[in-house]
């Protein structure tokens, strides 16, 4: 097993796999930008290491540094997270040559399936049915005409990429859902499938919920859906996690979309519902032991749901929120789980991605989950930054969502209802009464902090604490 | 002592004493109407209400702007844009205690929308006292009148502001 384990990501992904080292017994070791020094990565980290300035393109997308750092600290494996190089070939074959593991695939397994065209050529020599079309182009309006006729209308005229003018046809799908298939292989030939993701709750194709069953799975899809994705991954020569997508129509079909050769960030809904630990699995099959299991040992239990937490304000355009977490009451209770890269007194900065973390719930089944989600969102009480958390609850409160009758543009064509209902709420007189009381506390209080004795039956030293706090913190 | 609080725009009147040290019981009227509370602050800006039957926990983000201040209170569910007026900041001026002497001239901090007029022009108005109501990111903040004076240009009901445009001069 490895000794020491180089985390080249930050936020909330860089403290889960931090915290799955720790959990192993495995040293880590992270790295921060200069606006990250106070991250909860950094904090939960054994050692940590500057990797540059705040901008990405100097820190984290920097393969020389990271090699350098795991060097310099001992590192003999590498895990990227996702995003910045986590599905970069480079990074991986960086890695070899330093002789530290790459915590992924191969950077071969990478470079066939991670580019959409090989992974389609792949697929289709694999057996694996993509969404009915042209692969090449179209010449004629004759030959166009031939070709609608035979895919069946609807059909959608594509335009190809980086290719001009050149156009292809494509069997337009009637609401397609986004289900995604989790896998995993070994060293040793063998790759399972961990069951699906449903992802279709997506705001411009980024996901938004995401669960696991999902509410249209039978064992037969599963079962076929599963078989086609590793059957892909197999032909690769696919190692470690990874993921393959597919488009799901009303009646079953499935169609290969595209392949995540990198651990998700809805991993967990995949961890609540196999009780397998994703981020071990990956670090063990790097560090090339066995899969510890057989595909038919794998069983789902209940239901999962996860939401991702935002610093933005839905109702002004998305614009992220960056800004100090002035307060923050994390969720907790039965089936909660938390997978967070913030803490209260954390600035979000305006350099990253404004994810503060996962919010996810399990219950015996799709029901429950959702009502432990709702609940815990309305636990999670953050103030300073705006969240996305009351956009997330209409969601999950929705008639259609809670019927499972969702596809990738359902969110794109509800958000402006949804929007609309989180701001026509009835009025509540209570409510507005207990507000007005409490702006009034709080305007009297910081009017004059020092007495500051207002309406709390705490002892005199915990006020007197507090008080000097506030001063302290105000005078920044 | 008597607040005025702008709650999502509109004027409430609410006469309030801070309670006595050690004590969670809050006795106010609102709109003239008693309320009886029992409030314990938590953490910084977060409170816990017992009110009417119910159990509310009440969080208070202060958003301050160039030149208003506001609070951006929730409590079950429901958001709400306050902004409060201290009686004594209405005799101070501005709340500073320094009132700005000759023309002054009063421009939007950021692009918004003048929501309400709150005094016409020729008007005389005392220094702290709200010349009108504009919101700017979804937040209404009042304008007050930097000094006493006359109000002589105001900007009218529904109009659209850019950054550092002029809503009001008062002479």
């Amino acid at each position: 097993m490895f000794r020491k384990i180089l985390i080249a990501n930050r936020g909330e992904i860089a403290v889960r796999i931090a915290r799955a080292c720790r959990e192993m017994g495995i040293a880590s070791a992270a790295v921060f930008s200069e606006a990250d020094r106070a991250a909860l990565h950094v904090r939960l980290s054994d050692e940590a290491y500057p990797i540059g300035p705040a901008p990405s393109r100097e820190s984290y997308l920097r393969i020389d540094k990271l090699m350098d750092i795991a060097r310099h600290a001992g590192c003999d494996a590498l895990h990227p997270g996702y995003g910045f190089l986590a599905e970069n070939p480079d990074l991986a074959r960086a890695c070899s040559a330093n002789h530290i593991a790459f915590i992924g695939p191969s950077p071969e397994a990478m470079e066939r399936l991670g580019s959409k065209t090989a992974a389609r050529q792949l697929a289709a020599r694999a057996g694996v049915a993509m969404v009915p079309g042209t692969q090449d182009t179209i010449e004629t309006l004759n030959e166009a005409g031939n070709i609608a006729r035979g895919l069946g209308y609807p059909v959608l005229l594509k335009a190809v990429a980086g290719g001009g003018a050149r156009l292809y046809l494509e069997k337009y799908l009637d609401r397609p859902r986004h289900i995604e298939i989790q896998i995993v292989g070994d060293a040793h030939g063998h790759i399972v499938h961990l069951g699906e993701r449903e992802c279709s709750v997506q705001r411009r194709h980024q996901k938004v919920i995401e669960e696991s069953p999902s509410p249209i799975m039978t064992p037969k899809l599963r079962r076929a859906m599963g078989e086609a994705a590793v059957r892909l991954a197999t032909s690769a020569g696919y190692t470690n996690a990874g993921t393959v997508e597919f488009l799901v129509d009303a009646a079953h079909n499935f169609y290969f979309l595209e392949v995540n050769t990198r651990l998700q960030v809805e991993h967990p809904v995949t961890e609540m519902v196999t009780g397998l630990d994703l981020v071990k699995l990956q670090i063990r099959v790097a560090a090339g032991e066995a899969l510890p299991f057989a595909q038919e040992d794998v069983t789902l239990a209940g239901h999962a749901v996860e939401c991702r937490l935002y610093a933005e304000d839905p109702a002004n355009q998305f614009f992220p929120s960056p800004g100090k977490i002035l307060s923050r009451r994390a969720p907790s209770g039965p089936g909660i789980r938390l997978d967070d890269g913030v803490y209260e007194g954390f600035t979000v900065s305006t350099e990253y991605d404004p994810m503060l973390g996962k919010l996810i719930a399990w219950g015996q089944d799709r029901a429950e989950a959702i009502a432990r989600l709702d609940r815990a969102l309305g636990e999670h009480a953050v103030t300073g930054i705006k969240t996305n958390s009351d956009l997330l609850l209409a969601i999950l409160r929705d008639p259609e969502f809670l019927r499972g009758e969702i596809f990738t543009r359902w969110l794109d064509d509800r958000l402006p209802s949804l929007l609309r209902e989180g701001q026509a709420r009835e009025s509540d007189a209570v409510a507005e009464d207990a507000a007005i009381l409490a702006a009034l506390l709080q305007f009297t209080g910081t009017k004059d902090a020092a007495s500051a004795g207002i309406a709390a039956p705490e002892t005199p030293s915990r006020w007197k604490r507090e008080a000097r706090f506030e001063q302290v913190d105000r005078s920044k | 002592m008597k607040y005025e609080i702008i709650v999502n725009g509109a004027r409430r009147g609410v006469e309030f004493a801070p309670p006595a040290n050690e004590s969670s019981r809050l006795s106010a009227r609102i709109e003239g109407r008693p309320v009886e509370a029992d409030v314990v602050r938590i953490s910084r800006g977060v409170y816990s209400v017992l009110l009417g039957g119910r159990s509310l926990e009440v969080t208070v983000e202060e958003q301050s702007m160039k030149f208003a201040s506001g609070l951006l209170v929730r409590a079950s569910g429901r958001e709400f844009q306050m902004e409060v007026i201290d009686p004594r900041s209405w005799r101070r001026g501005h709340g500073e205690g320094i009132e700005l002497e000759g023309r002054q001239k009063i421009v939007a901090p950021m692009p918004g929308k003048v929501v309400r007029v709150l005094v016409e022009p020729g008007q005389s108005v005392a220094a702290g006292q709200g010349l009108l109501v504009i919101e700017a990111m979804k937040m209404q903040n009042e304008i007050r009148s930097p000094k006493s004076g006359t109000v002589e240009k105001l900007a009218v009901e529904g109009q659209t502001v850019n950054a550092g445009e002029i809503l009001a001069i008062v002479s």
